[in-house]
């Protein structure tokens, strides 16, 4: 439970959703939540392994709010992997992991997010115990 | 709550011993002595990690008699919990407007 996972199936070839991750003028048509916008001349994307990512995240209807956020790419391997560390304004890094798996001319993309720290990082890398099942139990009983 | 509380949080739940100790109390109240029990470490080693997950907030600990009882918080738990509903929010709403995007992109050869 320290990491967020989403699994979504897009009725559309893998190149095309992961050019929607990774192409700049792709990501400036779709991406932020309702009634905010990324405008493209706001994006700047290096997808490379160390390259840098930038977009805005503006209010369409409050246009003085904006959310910049800040990333770096880890890992990119093309129509299959973007792995990365995003930073937002307040400070907060979180690791972000976009994986694109063709089913069949669909595809099946996760999304595995979470709260970056080191011991983290090392946590994930070695996986959770299962006794965490019994705690999320806890969790949502209380 | 601050993000770096939220870090701390987290990082006590990173450790495989510390959410075992947690899930024990969700059994219940436990001593130093009984956590330590199905564990093949130290009990100093034990206090090393109650003190992670008490500065944590994630338990509480008090003394009855000569014995101190830790207790599990379900309060941070809650805010590490309520993180992840924000951002799954997020990504539901996003990605749906990724497949209105990607149907447009199919659709329309104009597009």
């Amino acid at each position: 439970m320290t990491e967020l996972i989403i699994n979504r199936i897009f009725d559309a070839p893998r190149e095309l959703v992961y050019r929607a991750f990774a192409d700049p003028d792709q990501l400036a048509r779709w991406f932020g939540p309702v009634g905010w916008s990324v405008p493209r001349d706001s994006i700047d994307m290096d997808v490379r392994p160390g390259g840098h990512q930038r977009y805005t995240m503006v209010n369409d209807a409050e246009p003085t709010q904006a959310v910049t956020i800040e990333a770096t790419y880890h890992e990119v391997v093309p129509h299959e992997l973007l792995d990365g560390y995003a930073t937002a304004p307040d400070g907060t890094t979180m690791s972000l992991r976009l994986e694109f798996h063709d089913e069949g001319g669909k595809t099946r993309l996760v999304v595995r997010q979470g709260p970056f720290t080191d011991e983290v990082a090392e946590m994930t890398r070695q996986g959770w115990g299962s006794s965490f099942t019994k705690l999320d139990d806890c969790i949502a009983t209380h | 709550m601050t993000e770096d509380r939220l870090s701390t949080i987290f990082a006590a739940l990173a450790d495989p011993t510390r959410r075992a100790i947690l899930a024990r109390l969700a059994d219940g109240e436990a001593t130093v002595s009984e956590l330590a029990e199905p564990f093949s470490i130290s009990l100093p080693a034990i206090s090393r990690h109650l003190k992670v997950l008490e500065h944590a907030g994630l338990i509480s600990r008090s003394r009855s008699a000569q014995w101190r009882s830790n207790r599990l918080e379900p309060g941070p738990l809650r805010e590490a919990t309520e993180w992840m509903e924000r951002y799954r929010h997020f990504w539901d709403v996003n990605l749906t407007r990724l497949d209105a995007h990607l149907k447009r992109l199919q659709e329309g050869p104009s597009s």
